[in-house]
């Protein structure tokens, strides 16, 4: 046992505590400072994973230290934040691997290496933590850190869309932190453990429950904070890739499951409010994504609304809508992640972002274009690819809800999902070439679309895996 | 035996890898092994034939297990499916020899077939959407690969399809949810309640994949993009014979479908609609291939119009015209494909006079095209005559929308066959040669079928469609007397000379074969319809689209108030007030001290309340 908590410590320490030594390092020699981060990050995933044996039998890890006040620190490994230590780990080691060629030849490396490393390292401590203010403390480390990468080119008009996005979180985490503290007045503690015992009788109070949304709805880009989330398509790919697609926005799915299904019953009103608002997401960004011409910002869309079915499988309180949001969150960040990056080659070797100049990039791009492709269909839900498995689970929770509109309105998103994304995959890579003319991305970016592309594929075809940790994930956290 | 089931969706998946990575200089073993494989697949399930068998295996737990389930009318499909991609395959060695991309052609082809048995043999629903949507992905690539142009159809293909099968996975779900199993033999609801929409959601996967209206309008544009095997297998085969299937399971075991049901008008108004606008669509074609797609829709119509009436007879007579269809429908897209091989060409304004170059062709060309008219000995017209009497106890309309697209079918038959086969050869077509043996011998096959079911129609009705729905069903019933209904009979014969003599007065009016319809493109009324009609007004693809872009305009314009808010309403106010607040500095000291001395007030107040209230 103490051997697996100095595991659980060293996932999250070696990251956030290496991070600050990578610019010294970098002083000295970049290759260094790369192989360097990427350890810190490898190293990161291998130590989660190296979790998954104790979790997956049902058990927990907690490591506690009391502290007066109610601020214990406390870190628990269950199959939850396993779950989601693992995906988000291993998704930023394969963006870190393609940002090595990517950003090569940006100035402020430095920044970014240790930037994306404490990225990770305050994920990290957030997933595991069981407690509220530590819960925040890392939120906000996060914020910090999205905020610098965001802004990585530093013409003004980036470093405005930064901000906002800095804002507009930081304005969200801050009521949430209100309604943090207004749960401590209850409970005297932020401890979740004795929070839990404290609110096992009774229902959270309907404005602590806005409160703690409007936190996880403006980091998860959900209406209506959602627009810092296309705006930030400015940055370069590969932090796209880890902001939008893979980890940041999980932040506040996860953390929805961790307070709303896993620690607190909420009145029954919220089961209806939140699909809805999460629906009527889907829908406008959906939407949005099929008018817009900016190929990040279309993503970026996507993202917003595959979203809204993250949450509409937590919030119905479904066993197979939450096994089915955790999956969707793992396929999504892989497909996802894949699409940023192919973004990324195709805006690295064309220059533009606008599909309306782009077209015909299958005949010198193919490997792209076929990655693209792949991951496009998971993210459409098409079988054998694996978001059709999570798709269909949500619905299947949707469904078992027994209400229509909001199986109506994600039928919509879903019918707007395919629609969108056959759009961008037909202007930038079918049809005549006109515009620049472009060449295959560097093998290493390659080799990372293309592996995201495969594993889109594999997670489909290999789905007992995952489904069988999403299981043990959803009995821990509904047996409470 | 039981795990032989898995066999003929293996098979042709390790195939498809084969030819995928068999090298470009290695042809004929590609070619080898898409025969052996569609050959091995199409003996084994004449083995399995009439075993009646289950294997189950712990996929994801208790409610998506890998269950598949081999029994008569499982049987029968798979048996259809197989037997038409082993003598298609054939047909593709020789027909796409000349072809690019032939590597996914034939991976794409193999991997068709083993998704279509696939979808045939699971016993779960959740298993079936499994390899029924994943259908999806090979139907995209095999439009895609046609021709240059070719993803627009394979896009409009992939998003119709698409739609209709998310419909299908939310029917699914609720299905699963009201029934409390996903397993298929285990389902048996009545319809009231949710189950209709359950129902309405599942027939749309159904009839969609089986290519009714509205769901039917990227099969012409394939036909035009694609290559002639896709065609014949596809659209014409596969697809028809999985979506009566599903909806033949929906209507008899998972629902109660009964004829006082309004979701079996629904069907037969779907069913009557879709004969008429798609026939009359394919009376005005002036290509062979996309002619010939137009009727793909409009036989659907008859399958499902046949289902809909919810009665025994119309539902033996539905399975029979599916299997009758998709004999003489994949025969025909086959002499497409070798006149298109000889000619270069599918226009029929080009073609002519092609009966004296190629008799082989022209024969079974006479035989399916007199069977698809329904003549009588030939197959069609005994499965029409069982939906005739279907449709006419249901109702005068639904008789009268059948026979109404009977004439239309044969008058555009009697055009297509004069334009072709008839007439003086062009200059260009001069060369033409009989097509080789190779694509002869799946047309000659099928041609023989044709005659063979409708002489000896009590065989296929006997032993394939009869046990699907079981003695107790059918009372006794055996459906193959001849003549079922005399005056019915006559009636269908009067008709088919009424459409002969409309195409010889056509063909007197306008001069030529191909514009022996024309006098009804111009007839009053209609020539306005046809003219919108051309013009795409009526294509649900392009209406939705339209409809669509104005929907997400609104979404669009949603987004942006919202990011206005921030940036217009926010940001601004912030602004504003920081400049209030910045104008109070007035470097003044007595000012400052005042502001500070009003700050420390307000903490004392609040302290004092603060220490008072505990």
């Amino acid at each position: 046992m103490i051997k697996y908590k100095m595991i659980l410590l060293s996932t999250i320490f070696i990251p956030l505590a290496g991070a600050f030594f990578l610019p010294l390092l970098g002083r000295y020699n970049a290759r260094l400072r790369n192989i360097f981060s990427f350890i810190l990050i490898f190293s990161s995933f291998v130590l989660s994973l190296s979790l998954i044996p104790l979790v997956i039998s049902g058990k927990t890890l907690i490591f506690a230290r009391q502290f007066p006040q109610g601020f214990n620190l406390v870190f628990t490994a269950d199959s939850l934040a396993v779950f989601m230590a693992c995906v988000s780990a291993f998704l930023s080691t394969v963006i870190l691997l393609y940002s090595f060629s990517y950003i090569s030849h940006y100035e402020n490396q430095n920044e970014y290496y240790s930037m994306v490393t404490l990225f990770l390292g305050a994920m990290m401590g957030l997933v595991f933590s069981a407690n509220l203010i530590f819960i925040y403390v890392f939120w906000e480390i996060t914020a910090v850190c999205s905020w610098r990468l965001i802004g990585f080119f530093r013409e003004k008009h980036y470093i405005l869309r930064a901000d906002k996005a800095f804002l507009i979180t930081i304005f969200g985490s801050l009521l949430m932190l209100i309604g943090f503290i207004s749960i401590y007045q209850q409970a005297g503690s932020f401890d979740l453990a004795v929070i839990r015992e404290v609110f096992k009788s009774r229902p959270l109070d309907n404005m602590v429950v806005l409160l703690l949304l409007c936190g996880i709805f403006a980091k998860s880009a959900t209406l209506p904070f959602q627009t810092w989330l296309p705006d930030a398509g400015i940055a370069p790919s590969p932090v796209t890739a880890l902001l939008h697609a893979a980890v940041l926005v999980k932040i506040g799915v996860y953390v929805f499951a961790r307070i709303f299904v896993a620690t607190f019953d909420v009145s029954f009103i919220w089961h209806t409010i939140i699909p809805c608002s999460a629906g009527v997401s889907a829908l406008v960004a959906g939407g949005a994504a099929l008018i817009e011409t900016d190929l990040k910002r279309i993503i970026a869309y996507s993202t917003i609304s595959q979203i809204g079915f993250i949450f509409l499988g937590f919030a119905l309180g479904k066993e197979i809508g939450i096994i089915g949001a955790l999956l969707y969150i793992l396929m999504h960040g892989i497909s996802k992640a894949g699409l940023f990056l192919c973004a990324g080659i195709v805006e690295q070797n064309t220059k533009t972002r606008d599909i309306t100049s782009l077209g015909g990039l299958i005949k010198t791009m193919p490997l792209t274009a076929v990655s693209f492709l792949f991951c496009a269909f998971s993210v459409m839900g098409i079988p054998p690819f694996g978001g059709f498995f999570s798709k269909y689970m949500v619905f299947s929770a949707a469904a078992e809800s027994g209400n229509f509109y909001i199986i109506f309105l994600f039928l919509a998103g879903a019918c707007l999902t395919i629609a969108y994304l056959f759009r961008v995959f037909n202007m930038v890579f079918m049809g005549e070439t006109h515009g620049p003319e472009a060449i295959e991305g560097s093998p290493g970016m390659l080799a990372c679309v293309v592996t995201l592309a495969i594993l889109s594929l594999a997670s489909g075809i290999l789905i007992n895996f995952p489904f069988i940790f999403a299981k043990v994930a959803t009995w821990q956290i509904m047996s409470h | 035996m039981n795990k032989l089931l898995f066999l003929p969706i293996l098979i042709p998946l390790a195939a498809a890898l084969g030819t995928f990575f068999v090298p470009h200089r290695l042809r004929k073993v590609r070619e080898c092994i898409t025969l052996s494989a569609t050959a091995a697949n199409f003996l084994l399930t004449l083995f399995l034939f009439k075993n009646d068998c289950v294997y189950i295996l712990p996929w994801l737990g208790p409610s998506f297990e890998f269950s598949l389930r081999l029994y008569r009318f499982s049987a029968f499909i798979m048996l259809a499916v197989n037997g038409f991609g082993f003598l298609i395959s054939l047909y593709s060695v020789f027909f796409m020899s000349a072809k690019a991309h032939l590597r996914q052609f034939y991976s794409y082809f193999l991997i068709t077939i083993a998704f279509a048995c696939g979808a045939v043999l699971s016993d779960n629903l959740f298993l079936m959407l499994f390899f029924w949507e994943g259908l999806l992905l090979v139907l995209f690539g095999m439009i895609a690969i046609g021709s240059n142009h070719a993803f627009k159809a394979a896009t409009k293909a992939f998003i119709i399809t698409g739609i209709a099968d998310l419909c299908m996975m939310i029917g699914i779900a609720l299905c699963g949810y009201l029934a409390g199993t996903l397993t298929m033999s285990k389902i048996n609801l009545p319809l009231q309640g949710m189950s209709v929409v359950a129902f309405i959601l599942l027939m749309i996967g159904a009839i969609s994949k089986a290519g009714s209206m509205p769901f039917h309008s990227w099969i012409p544009d394939a036909a035009i993009a694609s290559d002639v095997p896709f065609m014949a297998l596809v659209p014409a085969v596969l697809e028809k014979l999985l979506g009566i299937y599903f909806l033949t399971r929906i209507s008899l075991d998972l629902f109660q479908l009964n004829p006082a049901s309004w979701l079996s008008v629904l069907l037969m108004i779907i069913g009557s609609g879709t004969i008429l606008l798609a026939v009359m669509m394919a009376l005005i074609q002036k290509n062979y291939k996309r002619l010939l797609s137009y009727h793909a829709i409009s036989q659907v119509g008859y399958m499902i119009l046949g289902i809909g009436t919810a009665l025994p007879i119309g539902i033996v007579g539905g399975l029979f015209h599916m299997i009758n269809n998709a004999i003489y429908k994949s025969a025909l897209f086959l002499t497409a494909g070798s006149v298109e091989k000889q000619t270069g060409t599918a226009d029929l304004e080009v073609l002519g006079g092609l009966m004296k170059k190629m008799p082989v062709t022209f024969v079974c060309f006479a035989v399916t095209a007199v069977s698809i008219s329904g003549v009588p000995p030939f197959n069609g017209f005994f499965s029409k005559e069982l939906i005739y009497e279907a449709a006419l106890s249901r109702g005068l309309i639904f008789y009268l929308a059948a026979i109404i697209g009977s004439f239309f079918t044969a008058a555009s038959f009697l055009k297509l066959g004069h334009a072709v086969f008839f007439g003086g050869v062009s200059e260009k077509n001069k060369s033409a040669q009989e097509a080789s043996w190779g694509m002869l011998v799946p047309m000659i096959v099928l041609s023989l079928f044709c005659i063979l079911f409708g002489l000896f129609n009590s065989v296929p009705l006997a032993k394939l469609i009869a046990p699907v729905l079981g003695q107790e069903r059918l009372h006794g019933h055996s459906f193959t007397v001849f003549p079922l209904n005399l005056k019915l009979t006559i009636a269908t014969v009067i008709v088919l000379v009424l459409a002969f003599l409309n195409h010889i007065f056509g063909v007197k009016m306008s001069g030529s074969g191909l514009h022996a319809a024309d006098h009804i493109r111009r007839a009053p009324l209609l020539r306005g319809v046809y003219d919108r009609a051309e013009r795409r007004f009526f294509d649900p693809y392009d209406v939705g689209r339209i409809f669509l872009k104005r929907m997400c305009a609104i979404a669009f314009w949603v987004d942006r108030k919202i990011d206005w808010l921030y940036e217009g309403v926010v940001a601004k106010f912030i602004v504003w007030l920081a400049g209030v607040i910045k104008r109070r500095h007035t470097e003044n000291y007595s000012v400052y001290l005042g502001w500070a001395l009003a700050g420390l007030s307000l903490v004392v107040v609040f302290l004092f309340y603060s220490i008072k209230g505990r």
